[in-house]
């Protein structure tokens, strides 16, 4: 009988080791003819030694396991091994690939080589595994994507210049931006910083549904805003959460502020 | 002495009349207040005392005006007291919701599984290769949960102290995980580890600057914790030579977390800063009034 080969891919070497000997208590024929740390050197493993089993670490640094399973699924079998991520076990359910839980249990593992076994003795061509490939790296790519779901990404932290270093303000913290002359202010209930990027850089790069521009130099934080008043000039003026300043909104955008 | 006398007369002269406004308003809002029926009560035993009394024109007069400001002032001002003191009491409610929140938050600022479960498949793997350095991660492990675990942690008494050697444990389990990719620094004086802090804020910021710092950077990095006494504050230090901050990932629960909790258990006299250096990596401080 041809014997089988493995490779093991996960960041922590003791965890490599724990699989690799409960490999050999629970399937003793099978090769483990290498161990990887991250992703780049799995590759390059499998570049020279293509095996018939991937045992994959899911979070790994730099690429995770899922963004490179997809190299791996043509001719061979993926087993994912993760601590615990529940959007796996979900993806996984599915039957198209196996994975294994950390710590990993003997009799787990056991059943999971039995099914190994089962799936590498129809051959590696059998209408059953190309069948399920195109199933397989579909639910790789969903779940590849499902951490960036999101399509467009905006600005979460603005960079300030204080002293020396450069201080970070989460956009959750910051309350409005205004523009001066030079500079654009950044108000929190707490301070106030000054950055060089202008407004209207700031617009394109923030979340449209957080901050609205309601006036050529102020750009609001929407959850921020307490109240909106008319003065007696028939302007409306903006009350902000936490702090005294009023912000005047310009007739262009008094659209935004209508009753319903 | 002769200068001295118009300028005791002045104060007293000012005082009594800021008396007399104060009692004037104290009897308008009571005016404004009170029942119509126990007004004319409290009238009718007014003009008996004053019949007795003989002070016969007064009083009636007196009698007289205040129907006359209740009817025409008092609604306005009942409904201004009334809204004085609905608005005393939302903001009142809305602090405690925030205590609350911010209560449950800290409680919820829970053990992560993946950790957990990685720890105890570590122990696992050492328990058949090296057994003693599985009882010493094992020894870890507990001390980390029992400072880290909402049901065990101690309420109210946290010292820095506690706090460093959560935070001690935990980088020691990750080394032992994460091995050479991983190295630490901790220094806290000992005069400071008495002084109360608040719990897993430390952790909180360990945690963040391993998970988005030092684990998905292959060749790992450095922490290191300091706490110094700055001007009427304890300054505390997490810094990290990892990957940085993504500036379009959200702050995540953790930060904003221990944002919500600085406000309200301290007001503005507390902050926690987060500085990116160009050597890179991550440069976080607490800064928690003493």
């Amino acid at each position: 009988m041809k014997k089988f080969t493995a490779l093991i891919v996960d960041d922590e070497a003791h965890l490599r080791q724990h699989l690799r000997h409960r490999l050999l208590q629970v399937w003793p024929e099978l090769e483990v003819i290498g161990e990887a740390a991250n992703a780049s050197t799995a590759q390059q493993l499998y570049l020279e030694h293509p095996v018939d089993i991937v045992f994959l670490d899911i979070r790994m640094p730099g690429q995770s396991g899922i963004e490179i399973a997809t190299h791996f699924i043509e001719k061979s079998i993926v087993v994912f091994v993760t601590a615990y991520d529940s959007y796996a076990i979900e993806a996984f359910e599915k039957g198209a690939v196996d994975y294994l839980l950390k710590p990993i249990e003997k009799d787990r593992l056991s059943h999971c080589c039995k099914r190994l076994q089962e799936r590498l003795s129809l051959g590696s061509n059998s209408s059953l595994v190309s069948n399920h490939l195109n199933d397989i790296k579909n639910c790789l790519v969903q779940l590849g994507s499902s951490q960036e779901i999101s399509s467009k990404k905006y600005l979460r932290w603005i960079q300030a210049g204080v002293g020396n270093g450069i201080r970070l303000i989460s956009t959750s913290e910051i309350l409005y931006f205004r523009s001066d002359e030079k500079y654009t202010s950044v108000r929190t209930e707490q301070s106030e910083y000054l950055i060089r990027k202008t407004l209207k850089e700031l617009e394109d790069e923030l979340d449209p549904h957080e901050f609205w521009r309601v006036h050529r130099s102020a750009l609001v934080k929407v959850g921020a805003i307490s109240s909106v008043l008319r003065d007696e000039k028939g302007k409306q003026v903006l009350s902000i959460r936490g702090i005294q300043e009023k912000i005047e909104v310009s007739r262009n955008h008094t659209h935004l502020f209508q009753q319903m | 002495m002769d200068t001295g006398k118009p300028n005791q007369v002045l104060p007293r002269l000012l005082s009594l009349i800021e008396t007399s406004k104060r009692l004037w308003w104290q009897f308008f809002d009571w005016l404004a207040v009170v029942s119509w029926s126990y007004l004319v009560f409290v009238s009718f035993i007014c003009l008996i005392i004053a019949g007795i009394l003989g002070l016969g024109s007064i009083v009636p007069l007196l009698v007289f005006s205040s129907f006359l400001i209740k009817s025409l002032a008092g609604g306005k001002r009942k409904a201004e007291i009334a809204a004085d003191a609905a608005s005393v009491r939302a903001n009142m409610e809305a602090l405690e919701r925030r205590v609350l929140e911010a209560e449950m938050a800290s409680l919820q600022a829970q053990i992560e599984p993946h950790f957990l479960f990685n720890t105890l498949a570590l122990i696992g793997q050492l328990i058949e290769t090296e057994p003693e350095q599985a009882s010493i991660v094992h020894g870890h492990l507990i001390k980390y949960l029992r400072a880290a675990l909402p049901q065990i942690r101690e309420k109210g008494n946290s010292k820095l102290g506690q706090q460093i050697e959560l935070c001690r444990a935990y980088l020691n389990i990750m080394q032992a995980r994460m091995q050479e990719r991983l190295s630490f620094s901790i220094d806290c004086p000992k005069e400071l580890q008495h002084y109360a802090f608040p719990p897993m804020m430390i952790q909180t910021l360990v945690e963040n600057a391993i998970k988005h710092g030092l684990e998905p950077k292959t060749e790992g990095g450095h922490i290191h914790i300091g706490a110094h006494l700055g001007e009427s504050e304890i300054v505390v230090d997490v810094n990290d030579n990892g990957l940085g901050f993504d500036l379009q990932a959200n702050e995540g629960i953790g930060l904003s977390n221990i944002r919500e909790r600085l406000k309200v258990l301290y007001g503005f006299r507390a902050a926690l800063s987060i500085e990116v250096p160009e050597t890179g990596g991550a440069h976080l401080s607490l800064h928690i009034p003493v």
